[in-house]
């Protein structure tokens, strides 16, 4: 009895191990294809930074002052790829202060044309969009963080220089984006962002592009073609966000994959222990199976028996595993998510059901070649055995 | 009637590294039904080979072995299996009952694999009372009772079944001489009404509660 439970321990800990190790890696891709699928059907384009490169994102534009796109830039890029939308977006970095009295902060600005806001932005929390060159959106972190509502006022600059804007409407939590990182940043008028600055049409931060229409893997190759006619001088960097979704997914998947694999040698551990009990215990039977062949028992009736034995500690050790793995996923969760939104999605669950197949299925496999060899003893040599 | 079992020139050769060894040399002899025989030999004679191919535990070299009128030379182990459970009993030396199961339990084994359905416990009831053992004994396991208990109980499980043959492996051997006298006194008993009894045996005191005996040197049947 105490063999066959600390045989089955090793199935539990098998199971927990695998399903835990499926649950943090499917809650990890799953938080993340929250956070980012939003912005699957985007292209990116930002000036080209030779060697060292500025990504996506679009935040703290202000701090390469020469790496811009142009209006040109931007009108060849609409017209490659209509009927698509593309959005010219300038941004910066300001000092602010919200309210009388309150800190310094620092934080992004982007400029959108008016038209164009609802289209990147579609979802706000509260309030609605600017129709006026002094109002503005914030996100929703900055508006938590700061005690923002709509209403608030803001006003930009370390003096106050900038000018002072009203907040008509709070951004709904995007967390990462490819295009711009509006949680803790503001979006005013391209209008209102090119007088307070002295920007120009010239000096675009970004353009995005809303491909509704066609591939993103077609619009990125349509624009690099327009505007990096040749490989050496280039003018843009492109970023298919599909692309690079698609990349952080196979990623996820992988490391996924990695970590239940590390679980799994614990499985092969177990099902090592299992064999090994099941052949210790058709060793102490051999004379009591040879009284069962004697008197009218079949081999395969035998057989059956030790492999109902593996399969009892398979799926007993494999249930209790299995229950036990919601509460380790439970405890990975809010560790390393602070959520348990994902725990019980049907990607999640399906990693429990794995691992409890899996200690099931090891557990059968390793009785297999003693229960054989129990069906196939000699029943004179058994009935002799001390 | 047909005799229970016939044995028709058979030879048992073991093939060893060391050389083959010849244990049952053209053995022929036959055993009709409701007798009460009893095999002696001394130590390496063929008794404990002659017992196995009795009881379908082992198939000869050549020969011919026929078993209630049928051979069982060519058959196959599940057919072997089935004449075991069907037809033979098997009471051993040393009881070879199961610890964990009580004595019921014990009795109804040989019944659950023969009838896959629902053992009939009142047959196990009726053997085990045939043997003269007492029912405040039943729920007992082995290991609860004496020698000579456990040996009854033992008849009982080779009886259930209503084999054609009870084949005994030195069934006092573990006795003392009082609780082996009342084991061949059931025997006995168990001949009257009808069984047909084998014992392999050393002993001349328990050769002599049989009607006859064959004795076997060096794996022949000595005249």
């Amino acid at each position: 009895m105490l063999r066959s439970s600390l045989a089955m321990l090793g199935i539990v800990i098998g199971v927990v191990a695998i399903a835990s190790m499926g649950i943090l890696g499917n809650s990890m891709t799953q938080s993340i294809s929250a956070s980012l699928s939003s912005v699957g059907d985007s292209v990116i384009v930002t000036p080209y930074a030779g060697s060292g490169g500025m990504g996506p994102g679009g935040g703290g534009g202000g701090s390469a002052s020469d790496m811009y796109l142009t209006d040109l830039n931007y009108q060849k890029i609409k017209r490659a790829v209509a009927p698509n939308v593309a959005i010219p977006i300038m941004s910066t970095s300001a000092h602010m202060k919200v309210g009388v009295g309150s800190d310094d902060i620092v934080a992004s600005i982007y400029g959108l044309p008016t038209d164009d806001t609802k289209t990147l932005l579609p979802d706000l929390e509260a309030g609605d969009y600017s129709n006026g060159n002094s109002g503005c959106l914030v996100g929703s972190t900055f508006a938590k963080d700061h005690n923002i509502k709509v209403g608030s006022r803001i006003s930009i600059g370390q003096d106050g220089e900038y000018g002072t804007l009203r907040v008509t409407g709070i951004i709904k939590e995007r967390g990462m984006s490819f295009d711009i990182s509006t949680d803790n940043a503001l979006v005013v008028t391209k209008d209102w962002f090119e007088n307070a600055f002295d920007r120009s049409d010239d000096e675009l931060s970004e353009v995005v592009v809303k491909v509704n229409d066609g591939d993103t893997a077609d619009v990125k190759t349509t624009i690099e073609r327009q505007l990096n006619r040749n490989t050496k001088d280039k003018t843009v960097t492109v970023t298919d966000s599909k692309a690079t979704l698609a990349t952080i997914y196979e990623t996820f998947g992988t490391v996924t994959t990695f970590v239940t694999a590390i679980g799994g040698i614990s499985m092969l551990v177990a099902g090592v222990s299992i064999f090994n009990i099941m052949m210790m215990s058709v060793n102490e039977r051999i004379k009591e199976i040879g009284i069962m062949r004697s008197i009218g028992t079949q081999k395969k009736e035998v057989m059956s028996m030790f492999i109902y034995e593996a399969a009892i500690i398979g799926i007993a050790g494999s249930a209790i595993g299995g229950a036990l793995s919601l509460v380790g996923g439970y405890a990975i969760s809010i560790l390393m998510l602070k959520t348990t939104e994902y725990l019980f999605t049907l990607a999640s669950m399906m990693s429990v059901v794995e691992g409890v197949g899996f200690g099931i299925v090891i557990c059968l496999l390793c009785g297999i070649y003693p229960a054989w060899q129990a069906a196939n003893l000699n029943p004179i040599d058994a009935l002799r055995h001390e | 009637m047909e005799p229970v079992i016939q044995f028709k020139d058979v030879v048992k050769v073991y093939p060893l590294r060391a050389g083959d060894v010849t244990a049952l040399s053209h053995i022929s002899f036959e055993v009709e039904r409701g007798e009460f025989i009893s095999i002696m030999g001394p130590s390496g004679s063929g008794k404990s080979t002659l017992l196995n191919l009795m009881g379908c535990l082992d198939t000869p070299t050549s020969g011919d072995i026929f078993i209630s009128g049928i051979g069982v030379r060519n058959m196959s182990d599940v057919e072997l299996t089935n004449l075991r459970r069907d037809r033979i009993g098997f009471i051993f030396q040393y009881f070879n009952l199961f610890p964990l199961l009580n004595i019921v339990e014990n009795v109804s084994f040989p019944q659950m694999l023969k009838s896959q359905k629902q053992v009939d416990e009142k047959k196990a009831v009726e053997v085990l009372r045939a043997v003269q053992l007492p029912d405040r004994l039943f729920t007992h396991t082995p290991l609860e009772l004496s020698g000579g208990q456990q040996q009854r109980v033992a008849i009982a499980r080779a009886l259930v079944n209503d084999p054609d043959i009870l084949l005994c492996d030195e069934p006092t051997g573990n006795l003392d001489s009082k609780t082996g006298a009342s084991i061949m006194e059931l025997m006995t008993d168990l001949h009257r009404r009808g069984s047909t009894i084998i014992v392999v045996t050393h002993d001349p005191h328990i050769a002599e509660y049989t009607d006859r005996t064959i004795r076997i040197v060096d794996g022949r049947i000595a005249e």
